[in-house]
């Protein structure tokens, strides 16, 4: 059945477009409150150790200073979003017993005015014993490795293990296997805007108020409702617009705790705003790992088996990082049938600031290793790599035992369209050019409830006003993503209005339903869901009540188009909207029309309601000499069920291929026993426009039934593919095999001269 | 020891004593409430903060605020005629070419200095000028269609 | 965010006059002072608190400082403080010295180019800056003034060691001095970086001039940048360019040479082994190009 839609899928502008682009947008960063106090965390300067005392006398008797707290003066335990597992919740407000890395912070003083803030921590006397600590997760499991938490032996912070098929009897039937090993490099979040809170204590209520860069406001509610022992429903968290998240504003952090704890101890409102080396050495980022993959595969290039081992360097706490670890496991099988799959894996505590979430999480490093390796077993194999993939890819109704089944799956018609496409765009390669490609799937939000909430996933309320306006409730957190406008266009499509009809009221907790906020591409299919459903209960109202004015028999359908509510046979017989709502309000005695929406996953498996997928290619020059890699142009086929905004899609895909380019070439967090050595904008390498390489994209349209509209994952998926597909484009150019991302020109060189070489003894 | 300030913001002369140890970031934001300009790199690194003075396109958190004295700034706040956009900005949200709009500010400016310097500029010219302003989210092409947008935009408003 | 935490006194004198009684007295005193002009490193490093000056002494008022003169005979005089997108976006700089425009290009963004100065970024003294290299490789001439008086130094000269030039504390950079390029010249400059406009992993400037059949070189300057404590001249690579005809094979061997006189650290971006390869192949590659531009000159 074709659809038609008077608002979804057609290109719209960003509804927060006009405030972002005359300034007058407020971020949490832009905000201030009369009386305000400014706060400033002393970090520590050891990797690892043990905090003999606290001197804050000094510090105190400086003029201007209001307030010091250190691990001492939070009065709740520790926190962490893995609720359901309390050994996991490890993060604490301020550093207590002991230091766990490079930043971590050790007390908070607030102050009048920035100066004097910065000016008290130098006061601040901390008398630590260094202890020896681990750096790399390989020798952070060794026997006599120190140990970053007492209760977690060989630093081992959490396990997985996944398992469907007969692994060995896989192997056993493979005419061809080959293991490879990889290191898979952290990634920095590197937000615009950094992390900044601003917290306001109400001396009457003793209720809190919070303003956050948070890209989860319930979050953010139950961490400070842990750390700061109170009840939930005491914390008002607003997040304002947010300068950009990436996965890295889930965790609840010392911006938010530490400003909460000095606004509740002064009585003023305290903000505090990490500065750029802050959030570099601090705040969380992409987990490096280190993996072992093993492929088998049938002469003609069906995969037969895969066993993946991989361990990951955590850092000092859990964050998402052990979410991370799970679907590491998941997504580098996606978009393929492999029958018989192992995976094990495990988590260690490192000194470090530990990793978490970031766009395309668990999936951007084990899809680097498995997409790699496939290009080398098809070459080997004498294999085209499109043609390895179109024998490998799942089919709509797919299941992988135990774990997850796909129903909407456009795969082979993504690879069947870049296949036609790539033919016409790039026809050849010159000398040292390659092609590569990689295939990609993402999931439409996590079905795990690792926070531990009665709550639905998603929540929504529509309230119509006499007039026909419409007031839109969601806390879901649009951090950049245009997650606001797909709500608008959402509500607008479900009621047949325009989307000038409707006012939203984004992320507060205090006024809108709880949402689990934004990561793993969950808003517009689960918040869409809820928005939808809200939406539909006051379409059915009205929709009732205009069948019972036109005293139309019941099996004749009404429908809510272009502010009209109308038979759809005859679209002469109806009323106009707003005609309708003002009736339905007072026939009912002037009870306001309100209608509420949810959403929570049920019978889809482990991972996701729905998965996103597609294909990419990336077209890349060689400098065989420099070892510079230059890409010349990247084409995606993109399967995101129906595009709800395609303007809006396109950014999200811009953006994540930007960031992949980053992960890939550039972007690196190389330390020095635990202490970060580029922890600034000019030494964290982000490609820059000149080295950016222009993206035509196209979709393939499938329907999903369990989204909205037909809606599911968009562009998240498209980070992931990016490094491989440019990694195997320099393979395909020059041979060069890489076993770890961030491809700096020394390290290709060395790639390119290796491969000579073998190409040479060969001979 | 506070120094007096005297420059012209958006067109309003304005006199301020300032500690001249402040950029010229930090007196737009907080003496001035002017908190469009953002700021996100501290090294001089992004571009976000770029504000236009005297014509030019530069970054306030690498200006004093002392070395615009007697000058002219422009902010992002400065830019619209009153309730109406200015095709920049229009550009800009037609375009998609803000995400989280942290950057934005920073980029429109800077546009607006291009135009006004090179009305017709191509894609490499663009390209070239805004090479400094970094952007998390976008991936820069939006941003450089947009700016080719806003330059056809702007020929037809003449 | 990052601000300034030590105060300082400001001050704008409005004449050079004014400016260098400014500094000869600041310096008889034995104040803290720092000399800025468009200052886009000095406060960044104001910020970083790697200086904590009491008083600083703004120049950027001084208009009489800010022009570019050329003159087909005496050459190109940039004063003190014209910014580096003046030199960039100049026609007649386009024209007669191309390589400028090219280096400038590349130097940070259009915003530190629109505010910072071409002789503020030279006295900075970074040896990963673009100007020098290019200015060395032209053989500019850098004059400076105190109350004493003024001199000149070749550019060669001007910088000594890491952040470290001769000029004196009381001194101000005035003018930078560039002379007309020579007949049968070709000027070229790279630089290379991962990413384009970021600060140099390594970078060279080459000047070879040929005889009047263009046929052999008669002068050549070859002059490399971020690989040691100041932009330097590659004297070995040279000689082995001077008085012959110039080959493919020869800009081989030029950068080999040229990579062994290098003196290049590691870094968080690259090893030393591999910057000293880089100049090698950009040696080679600029050499090439200059000596293209020599023939078509």
């Amino acid at each position: 059945m074709k659809r038609e839609y008077s608002i979804i899928g057609k290109p719209t502008g960003n509804v927060d477009g006009a405030a972002k682009t005359t300034g007058e947008a407020k971020y949490c960063f832009d905000m201030s409150l009369p009386n305000q106090l400014y706060g400033k965390h002393l970090r520590s300067p050891y990797a690892h150790a043990r905090i003999l005392s606290i001197d804050t006398s000094e510090a105190e008797k400086l003029q201007g200073v209001k307030a010091i707290i250190t691990g001492k003066d939070v009065p709740g335990g520790k926190w962490g979003l893995w609720r359901r597992f309390r050994e996991l919740c490890d993060q604490i407000a301020l550093a207590d017993d002991k230091v766990r890395f490079i930043g971590e912070p050790v007390a908070c003083v607030a102050a009048t005015t920035k100066d004097i803030a910065e000016q008290a921590i130098e006061l601040i006397n901390v008398e630590y014993e260094p202890l020896p600590g681990v750096f790399d997760p390989l020798e952070a499991i060794k026997d006599d490795a120190p140990l970053v938490h007492d209760d977690f032996e060989n630093n081992i912070n959490a396990t997985r293990h996944i398992e469907w098929g007969n692994v060995d009897e896989g192997f056993a039937q493979a005419d061809y296997t080959r293991e490879d090993k990889f290191t898979c490099f952290p990634q920095a979040v590197a937000s615009m805007e950094v992390h900044n809170s601003l917290a306001s204590y109400d001396k009457g209520s003793k209720r809190l108020t919070v303003w956050s860069s948070t890209q989860s406001p319930y979050y953010l509610q139950l961490g400070l409702a842990d750390a700061l022992k109170m009840r939930e429903g005491d914390i008002r968290v607003i997040k304002p617009h947010v300068g950009g998240g990436f996965g890295g504003k889930n965790s609840t952090m010392p911006d938010s705790t530490s400003a909460a704890l000095l606004s509740m101890k002064t009585g003023r409102p305290v903000k505090i705003v990490f500065n750029r080396e802050e959030e570099f050495i601090s705040t969380e980022h992409r987990t490096g790992m280190h993996v072992a993959l093993k492929i088998g595969l049938k002469k003609d290039g069906k995969i037969v088996a895969r066993e993946c081992k991989v361990i990951t360097d955590g850092g000092a706490y859990t964050g998402l990082g052990a979410t991370a670890l799970y679907l590491s496991g998941i997504f580098q099988t996606f978009p393929y049938k492999i029958p018989n799959y192992r995976y094990d894996a495990f988590r260690t505590y490192t000194n470090k600031v530990w990793a978490t979430s970031v766009r395309g999480f668990g999936a951007t490093p084990t899809v680097y290793c498995a997409e790699s390796q496939l290009d080398r077993a098809a070459k080997d194999l004498g294999i085209d790599p499109l043609q390895i993939r179109k024998m490998n890819v799942m089919e709509p109704g797919y299941e992988a035992p135990g774990q997850y089944k796909v129903d909407s799956c456009g795969i082979m018609p993504c690879i069947e369209k870049m296949e036609k496409r790539i033919k016409e765009k790039w026809p050849k390669v010159e000398e040292n050019e390659g092609i590569g490609f990689s295939a990609f799937a993402y999931m439409s939000g996590g079905i795990f409830n690792w926070i531990d909430t009665p709550y639905a996933y998603s929540g929504a309320r529509v309230q119509v006003n006499i007039d026909g306006t419409v007031d839109l409730f969601t806390q879901a957190s649009d951090i950049g993503q245009g997650h606001n406008t797909v709500s608008v266009m959402i509500c607008a499509e479900e009621l047949g209005i325009g989307m000038e009809d409707i006012r939203l009221h984004p992320a507060d907790t205090a006024t809108t339903p709880v949402d689990l906020g934004a990561w793993g591409s969950r808003e517009t299919l689960m918040n869409g869901n809820a928005i939808k459903m809200a939406a539909g209960q006051i379409k059915q109202k009205l929709v009732d009540l205009a069948r019972a004015k036109l005293g139309e028999n019941i099996a004749y359908d009404l429908v809510a188009k272009d502010k009209r509510i109308y038979l759809e046979l005859r679209p002469e017989r109806g009323f106009s909207y707003y005609d309708i709502v003002r009736d339905a309000i007072k026939l009912n005695d002037g009870e306001p029309l309100i209608g509420t929406g949810h959403y929570t996953p049920h019978n889809k498996g482990m991972i996701s309601p729905a998965y996103g997928m597609g294909i990419m290619a990336i077209k890349a020059k060689v400098d065989k000499e420099i070892g510079h890699i230059e890409p010349q142009g990247v084409l995606i086929v993109h399967d995101c069920g129906q595009e709800i905004n395609p303007l809006g899609a396109r950014g999200q895909v811009e953006g994540s291929v930007h960031m992949g380019l980053g992960y890939c070439l550039c972007e690196d967090m190389p330390n020095d026993n635990g202490m970060l050595l580029n922890p600034s904008m000019n030494d964290y390498k982000i490609v820059r426009q000149r080295d950016m390489p222009q993206i035509e994209l196209m979709d393939v349209p499938t329907y999903e039934a369990e989204g909205p509209f037909g809606a599911k994952e968009a562009a998240e998926a498209t980070i992931a593919p990016t490094a491989p597909a440019l990694a195997n484009a320099v393979f395909a150019a020059t041979g060069a095999e890489f076993d770890s991302n961030v491809l700096k020109p020394e390290k290709v060189l060395k790639a390119i001269r290796a491969a000579e070489a073998k190409k040479a003894q060969k001979k | 020891m506070k120094q007096i300030l005297q420059f012209t913001v958006n067109g309003e002369p304005r006199e301020l004593l300032i500690d001249p140890k402040k950029f010229l970031v930090e007196v737009l934001r907080e003496d001035l409430g002017l908190t469009g300009t953002h700021w996100a790199c501290d090294t001089g690194a992004c571009c976000c903060c770029t504000v236009i003075m005297d014509g030019k396109a530069v970054k306030s958190c690498s200006i004093l605020a002392m070395q615009a004295n007697g000058r002219e700034v422009t902010t992002i706040e400065g830019l619209a005629d009153g309730p109406n956009l200015h095709p920049i900005q229009q550009a800009f949200i037609d375009n998609w070419a803000l995400q989280c709009g942290f950057c934005s500010s920073g980029q429109i400016m800077a546009a607006k200095a291009l135009l006004d310097e090179n009305p017709s500029p191509t894609r490499e010219d663009i390209q070239l000028q805004m090479d400094g302003h970094l952007c998390r989210c976008t991936g820069f092409n939006m941003i450089q269609e947009a700016i080719l947008d806003a330059a056809e935009r702007l020929k037809g408003q003449k | 965010m990052k601000t300034i935490v030590n105060g300082f006194e400001y001050f704008s004198p409005k004449t050079l006059e004014e400016a260098l009684k400014m500094l000869s007295q600041y310096d008889s005193e034995e104040k803290e002072f720092k000399v800025i002009a468009g200052g886009q490193s000095l406060n960044l490093m104001m910020k970083q608190g790697i200086l904590m000056p009491e008083c600083l002494v703004s120049i950027k008022g001084l208009s009489e400082l800010d022009y570019l003169n050329y003159d087909a005979k005496e050459g190109l005089k940039i004063g003190a403080l014209t910014t580096h997108r003046a030199i960039e976006t100049s026609d007649e700089i386009q024209k007669n010295f191309k390589v400028l425009v090219e280096m400038e290009h590349n130097v940070s963004s259009t915003e530190t180019r629109n505010y910072g100065t071409l002789a503020g970024n030279f006295c900075h003294g970074d040896p990963g800056g673009d100007p020098a290299p290019v200015l060395v490789a032209l053989n500019a001439i850098i004059k400076m003034a105190s109350v004493k008086g003024e001199r000149t130094v070749p550019a060669e000269e001007f910088t000594l060691d890491y952040y470290e030039t001769v000029l004196g504390h009381d001194e101000l950079l005035t003018e930078i001095q560039i002379p007309v390029i020579p007949p049968n010249t070709g000027v070229y400059y790279t630089k290379y970086s991962q990413i384009l406009g970021d600060f140099a992993l390594a970078s060279a400037a080459v000047s070879i001039t040929l005889d009047d059949k263009k046929e052999k070189c008669t002068d050549v300057r070859i002059v490399l940048g971020s690989v040691g404590s100041t932009a330097m001249r590659a004297k070995k690579a040279e000689e082995i360019l001077k008085g012959k005809k110039i080959t493919d094979e020869l800009l081989v061997q030029a950068g080999q040479a040229a990579s062994e006189e290098s003196d290049p650290t590691d870094s968080v971006e690259a090893s030393e082994e591999y910057k000293r390869e880089l100049v090698g192949v950009l040696v080679k590659r600029v050499g090439k190009e200059a000596l293209e531009r020599a023939k078509k000159a």
